[in-house]
């Protein structure tokens, strides 16, 4: 079976075409990739992140992620019984373009919709949507572990400051497998993917009136970590796996081309009804910062009170890889006393221990720290186009 | 018997051709590592456009808040905390929430009996 | 020239000469042995080495050694490398024919007189262009691969191990027609005891081989 094939091999693997160059042993964040210059490199399972990094920098294309297209997809688009739904992370619309021809950034989120239609998924929604659902849950969350760290009664049940976000799977494996005494303080917010699955075999299968055992989700997603989150055996609170398969970009611009679709000419879409609408905010997940400033544009509003004019917080972007900024918002519950919230961002795994070890020995001044695993963020992930004409 | 040797020293032409292969040689050494340093530092300029590209696609949105999204706002409304809008209700953490590390096996156990109550 | 019987011996190639080129050979044998082992994946060739990661050790000392060999040789010789340098890249008449001729070395192509030439033939100097061109190549793109592995992109890697694999197959190729022709071929073997042993050769071979040379040694005489 596939599903223990995951679980017990992780999701990338080097095979024989490895010409043991040593790029990648400097790529890992977890130093999982083991083998000298000369000799050929082998992945040590126990500590893989399923990050993929390695994968799009090695120069060889000897890196390999397990595929979930021939052994669950095309078998579910194919079974008439079977109702496909699927579901986009923001990065891949900005990055599917660079398979067809178009230049990195270049937005092709209405033509994704009409071919995945058109790859024969009987709903298209979006990621984004759970996005904004993983902002309400996770902004809040931050809101009540501040209100349990200053004192207020009835919050006592929420976790310690700081919180880290969740949204990257291959960060929280990292956390499981070197730091357990952190998990703590991450977000009990599921990710956005399997919100999404979650959320589609039960809210909308009760608003489509579909019989959730019969729906089938699929994700598209610019990471490998995310086909080893959606195969963890606790993601099936609807009562069956919360999300079926994964896809990367890479393999979705593969099957709209292995269909012969011609991806630029299609026309323009829209996403399907109930899940499928976004935001500004959720967009930028693709990017390092982007959870740190969508979480700060509804926890200001949340708890000020006030309408945001501005609503960008350009002190959170840039591709440092760590960076800090303070925000200061006054908290109506708090009879507006201004309360100012540190923030950090960390992208690539492999600076993030400083901080853990600064948080467990409790200096860390920071409320809200978001880890991203890739350089750069989603935009950057294993799953996505792999650059050989930049040198 | 006579030995014949080569005359020690060079001729001026001699000299510049030596010279200039040398030159030639540091030349395309350094070419290549300017190459190089520039290709590395050029490495990397799809992450800058690609994550310029979601910057502008938000900048083009209409709604640019999370808990404006309408679809949101829904989902609270007759789903998760039917008739309010309030994040974490319980629904929303049974559905939207998870557990870390040792917890897990527990968590499964609870899902579990949940569903069977259910 | 042929009539008269010339007597003596010529040093063709000095003490130093003949140690950078022993040098620069057995560095050059490792290197293509162990190159070809990690290539093919020929797990015969690493172990003689004592496995892949050890291979690839002595792989990159060779490297070392067949890079300052050559540079330590020009710096000490300096004289010796311009003239060589400046040798092989001058191109004369008599170089034109002696092509046009092979040189006599292929047997279908008739040949009434070899054209004289100078201290390298005009096949030789092609040879040395070609070799200075090939080692410039190997060892700019071989040193990235080793001491900037986890600096440059991964894209400009997969150059540099190209450019390396494919000027060694044309490096070896070249050297072991270089081999034949200066070891085997009985019309010019005579030159291996020259470069391998002491570095002298017979003077007749000389006037017959390299007459415009042989010329000159004689009028400094």
């Amino acid at each position: 079976m596939l599903s223990s094939i995951v679980l017990s091999n992780g999701i990338i693997q080097v095979t024989d075409k490895c010409k043991a160059c040593d790029h990648c042993t400097s790529i890992c964040p977890t130093h999982a990739i083991k083998g000298r210059l000369g000799e050929k490199h082998h992945i040590e399972i126990r500590k893989c992140i399923n990050c993929g990094q390695c994968l799009i920098n090695c120069p060889f294309g000897a890196i390999n992620d397990v595929s979930m297209v021939d052994e669950r997809i095309i078998k579910a688009l194919k079974d008439p019984n079977k109702f496909v739904v699927v579901q986009e992370a923001p990065a891949v619309r900005v990055a599917l373009g660079e398979e067809f021809g178009q230049a990195p950034g270049t937005n092709v989120k209405h033509k994704m919709y009409a071919a995945l239609r058109k790859l024969g998924f009987d709903k298209v929604y979006d990621t984004e949507f759970t996005a904004d659902l993983t902002i309400t849950e996770e902004g809040t969350e931050l809101i009540y572990r501040v209100f349990n760290a200053l004192g207020v009664p009835g919050y006592e049940d929420f976790g310690p400051l700081p919180q880290f976000t969740s949204c990257c799977p291959a960060w929280v494996k990292y956390a499981e497998d070197k730091y357990p005494h952190v998990l703590p303080h991450i977000s009990t917010a599921k990710s956005p993917q399997q919100m999404f699955g979650a959320i589609s075999k039960t809210y909308l299968a009760e608003k489509l009136g579909v019989d959730p055992s019969s729906i089938y989700s699929v994700s598209v997603m610019p990471c490998t970590a995310k086909k080893y989150e959606c195969d963890r055996p606790e993601f099936m609170v609807s009562g069956f796996r919360d999300v079926d398969a994964v896809m990367t970009t890479r393999e979705l611009a593969q099957m709209i081309k292995s269909a012969g679709i011609d991806f630029m000419s299609l026309e323009d879409e829209q996403a399907d009804r109930f899940i499928g609408a976004s935001t500004g905010a959720a967009t930028i997940f693709g990017a390092t910062g982007g959870v740190m400033e969508a979480a700060l544009r509804t926890a200001y509003e949340v708890l000020s009170g006030e309408t945001l004019g501005k609503v960008e917080f350009k002190a959170v972007r840039g591709r440092k890889p760590v960076r800090e900024a303070t925000v200061e918002i006054p908290v109506k519950a708090l009879g507006g006393k201004v309360l100012p919230v540190n923030v950090c961002i960390v992208t690539g795994t492999k600076y993030v221990d400083p901080v853990i070890e600064d948080v467990l020995a409790g200096r860390s001044k920071y409320h809200f720290i978001e880890v991203m695993n890739c350089p750069g963020g989603c935009i950057n992930g294993g799953g996505q186009p792999i650059r050989r004409d930049t040198y | 018997m006579s030995i014949f040797t080569e005359k020690v020293g060079m001729t001026r032409r001699q000299f510049l051709k030596g010279s200039g292969m040398l030159a030639v040689a540091v030349i395309v050494t350094g070419v290549f590592a300017k190459i190089g340093f520039d290709a590395f530092a050029a490495s990397d300029e799809y992450i800058d456009q690609r994550i310029a590209g979601l910057y502008t696609l938000d900048e083009q949105m209409a709604i640019r808040k999370s808990h404006e999204n309408p679809e949101i706002i829904q989902i609270y409304q007759d789903f998760l905390s039917p008739g309010e809008q309030k994040y974490l209700s319980e629904k929303a953490h049974h559905l939207l929430h998870t557990k870390y590390g040792k917890d897990i096996p527990a968590f499964i156990e609870e899902l579990n009996q949940h569903r069977d109550v259910a | 020239m042929s009539e008269e019987v010339i007597k003596g011996k010529v040093l063709k190639h000095d003490t130093q000469t003949r140690t950078m080129h022993w040098l620069h050979l057995l560095a050059f044998i490792i290197l293509g042995l162990t190159g070809i082992g990690f290539y093919w994946d020929i797990a015969g060739i690493a172990n003689i080495f004592g496995g892949p990661a050890n291979a690839s050790l002595v792989h990159r000392w060779a490297g070392v050694v067949f890079t300052v060999g050559p540079i330590l040789y020009i710096l000490l010789n300096f004289d010796r490398f311009s003239r060589f340098v400046d040798t092989i890249t001058s191109f004369s008449r008599d170089d034109f024919a002696w092509l046009k001729t092979m040189g006599g070395y292929v047997p279908f192509i008739k040949i009434e007189e070899v054209p004289p030439q100078e201290k390298y033939n005009a096949g030789q100097k092609i040879l040395g262009i070609l070799i200075i061109i090939g080692c410039i190549l190997i060892i700019i793109t071989g040193f990235p691969m080793w001491l900037w592995c986890d600096v440059v992109s991964s894209a400009f890697l997969a150059i540099c191990y190209n450019v390396h694999f494919w000027t060694a197959i044309i490096m070896i190729l070249l050297v072991l027609g270089h081999f034949f022709l200066a070891a085997i071929h009985p019309k010019s073997r005579v030159e291996f005891a020259s470069m391998m042993l002491d570095g002298y050769i017979d003077a007749e071979i000389t006037a017959e081989h390299n007459a415009k040379w042989f010329a000159e040694l004689q009028k400094t005489e």
